[in-house]
């Protein structure tokens, strides 16, 4: 299934928050293990496979009822679930204070450890990050909660079509969190090419003078997609089996090509000097600023985007689980991060993780030094989804069928 | 290296005594290694969740569902299959990486045992200092050594081997070999120690006095003596090494050189084909099975020879 950009798994923050070693282990085991906990789950019915073309309404059950209005915010503990370093730590601080309760955050490794433990109901946590991929399932399954739209008048800040997605529309069950794309990572100052001169940009996955430093995003969806795009094929979502086998052929002919690696860290594997050309999101470019040694500036950073728009796209949300033990706290806690002020910090302090916030054009990042003006490209905006092809569930035939051919991959052989 | 005692008759009630004592173990391996093993069975028999993709165990066995071994099995016996490969590979780097820890810990062991005098403490001291640091920190540590800037090239450069820095990192089996054989060879010089230790001297001497050189007592006595802490410290890092897969990840990343612990990680981390990725553990570990059950046999049969 697809990997989110904050599935690092090696990430040096990460590694030095967590303590190192057992992580590995835990985070795997937790998979087989939650499995124990059995599932509560559903009727598969009425499932769908959201997209942009099939945009879903889901229902709203009787027996899983959203919470009432007017209602005073629970005391106590906010529990969030969440992926490492995709909250600012002041964020929790603050809003803690200001409710006069304690904020407790969890983190989770990958989407399926996370799916697997808030679907066997066995945690109840208040806050959760789910992503456009599952959200149809946990709703189905009704691990997740329907929000009251009264506690959220800050969804108003929002780019007004991300106030309807094609994956939950109406945010019944989920607000917007961040956007990103993904693009293209290079060195200028290593490198006498940059995608942007390139007849196909893609070409540069392939090209000698970064043999041995190339990197394509450790992800059995994201790396695919981009060897379809450099073929033309603009379903991303595609499940046809000659696809397939061309996204598999194109990614082996890397191996000899270009020695190529595949990484997740690349917000530090591209300023390190790791990587010269890395496949990369959006919010990875903007966070790799933080990571450039001594002596390299930001100039020495491109991130390259389509300029027609037509590229990889995605975009992240909030939700309250059915279990939450504090909803209203859980509503309140999802306004104050759609608010403007705290939304733009969270980001621009931290996370690297675009809020589609309005208020957030690209000439304000530049100007504020948020955004490098070099990596001006990795800026999403509104517009870029009305072009871009966001990575959507796929059927689990599709699935399994791009999983084994990106094991095969992986396998070298 | 006498023969065991004769096994105390059941009706014995001493016997009951001490066999009641071995309670807590069994009990502790029924609990954290039968259990937790029959759980990844019945994962690897199982089915996934229709809702949430997520592994359902299936706990009858009557019921398992034969599928992932059947696509494990197809993929492990068709010739240029991803598992085939994968599963030589990590046969080829494990066989090398344990050879090379062989040469490096043996002579170790056998300097520390007999020449350490009264630096014996401290050298202990020193070969079990790197579990004191996590082994990932350890591999973390030897990207920075290998990188482009890094001592490996510096040093190298400047004893005028390399005329310029070299991509340790770019994906090459020697790096990720070494990672291997750096992160396990405490584990087979601690062993090794041990029994070079316990080894009477008086055989050496029986050995000089009927006319063997240093090396003939060394090839005729010494050796031989520790054939089962050879084994035994080829098996103790042998086993973890085919499981490995974070040494491949961090000090290649590429496809050419990961390992069959790769390939079950990529199967359980995420999507719908976790009882693929249990049935993968599962067969590595009836192929280790097998390794470990030569390694009973070789130690008991070398017991019976001494014994005799």
């Amino acid at each position: 299934m697809t990997l989110h950009p904050r599935e690092s798994r090696y990430g040096r923050r990460e590694l030095l928050q967590r303590g190192a070693a057992g992580a590995f282990a835990l985070s795997s085991m937790s998979t087989l293990l939650a499995a124990c906990g059995g599932s509560n789950g559903g009727s598969s019915a009425e499932l769908q496979i959201a997209t942009p073309d099939n945009p879903v309404t889901w229902p709203i059950y009787d027996d899983n009822p959203m919470i009432a209005s007017g209602l005073e915010p629970e005391g106590g503990t906010l529990r969030i679930y969440n992926w490492n370093a995709y909250l600012w730590p002041n964020i929790k601080k603050n809003f803690a204070k200001e409710y006069g309760v304690k904020v407790e955050e969890t983190y989770f490794s990958t989407t399926d450890e996370a799916v697997a433990k808030i679907s066997s109901g066995a945690v109840d946590f208040d806050v959760f990050f789910p992503t456009t991929d599952r959200i149809g399932r946990l709703i189905l399954g009704k691990a997740l909660q329907p929000l009251n739209a009264e506690y959220l008048p800050n969804i108003a800040n929002l780019w007004p079509s991300i106030q309807d997605p094609w994956y939950d529309r109406g945010s019944q069950y989920s607000v917007p969190y961040t956007t990103w794309t993904t693009g293209i990572g290079y060195r200028t100052d290593k490198l006498s090419t940059s995608p942007d001169k390139l007849a196909n940009p893609y070409e540069i996955y392939w090209d000698p003078a970064a043999k041995g430093k190339m990197f394509l995003l450790d992800d059995s969806r994201d790396a695919p997609a981009h060897m379809l795009l450099k073929n033309g094929i603009m379903n991303v979502n595609t499940e046809d089996p000659a696809d397939i086998e061309l996204a598999k052929n194109e990614l082996k002919s890397l191996i000899d090509a270009a020695s190529v690696k595949l990484s997740t860290d690349d917000y530090t594997n591209l300023p390190e000097g790791k990587a010269w050309v890395h496949q990369m999101w959006s919010g990875s470019a903007i966070s790799a600023k933080w990571y450039l040694p001594e002596g390299t500036t930001a100039d020495a950073l491109g991130y390259w985007f389509p300029e027609d728009g037509r590229g990889i796209i995605g975009s992240d949300m909030i939700a309250i689980p059915k279990a939450a033990k504090n909803p209203v706290l859980a509503h309140h806690f999802l306004n104050y991060l759609l608010d403007e002020k705290h939304g733009y910090d969270n980001f621009a302090e931290f996370t690297g993780y675009q809020p589609p916030l309005t208020v957030l054009d690209p000439d304000k990042l530049v100007s504020d030094g948020v955004v490098p003006a070099n990596l001006r490209t990795s800026i999403v905006r509104e517009s870029d989804f009305d072009t871009a092809f966001p990575l959507t569930e796929l059927t689990p035939e599709g699935a399994t069928a791009w999983q084994n051919a990106w094991a095969e991959f992986k396998a070298g052989v | 290296m006498s023969e065991p005692t004769a096994p105390v008759g059941e009706s014995d009630e001493g016997g009951r005594f001490w066999a009641g004592l071995a309670l807590p173990g069994i009990a502790w391996l029924a609990v954290f290694f039968v259990l937790p093993f029959y759980v990844i069975l019945c994962v690897a028999f199982g089915t996934v969740d229709p809702l949430f993709q997520t592994p359902t165990p299936e706990w009858n066995p009557l019921q398992w569902n034969t599928s992932a071994f059947e696509f494990v099995f197809e993929g492990l016996f068709t010739s240029g299959a991803g598992f085939q490969t994968v599963f030589v590979r990590t046969f080829v780097y494990v066989l090398v990486a344990t050879t090379i820890s062989l040469v490096i810990a043996y002579p170790v062991a056998y300097y520390v045992a007999r020449y350490g005098g009264r630096w014996k403490g401290l050298l202990l001291a020193g070969l079990i200092a790197p579990f004191f640091i996590s082994y990932l920190m350890r591999m973390l540590a030897w990207i920075n050594l290998l990188q482009d800037d890094g001592w490996v090239n510096e040093v190298l450069m400047w004893i005028g081997v390399l005329d310029a820095p070299r991509n340790w990192l770019d994906g090459r089996a020697s790096s990720v070999i070494l990672g291997l054989v750096y992160g396990y060879v405490p584990f087979m010089i601690l062993p090794l120690y041990a029994f070079l230790d316990r080894i009477d001297r008086s055989l050496l001497e029986a050995a000089r006095d009927l006319g063997a050189s240093p090396f003939q007592t060394f090839r005729m006595v010494t050796l031989p003596l520790s054939g089962p802490a050879i084994l035994a410290g080829i098996v103790i890092i042998a086993l973890p090494m085919f499981g490995d897969y974070y040494t491949p990840d961090l000090l290649s990343g590429a496809p050419q050189t990961s390992l069959i612990g790769n390939q079950v990680n990529l199967y359980i981390r995420g999507g719908q084909q976790v009882p693929v990725g249990a049935a993968l553990v599962v067969v590595l570990m009836l192929f280790l099975t097998v390794l470990m059950g030569y390694y009973l046999y070789a130690t008991a049969r070398a017991q019976r020879r001494l014994g005799a």
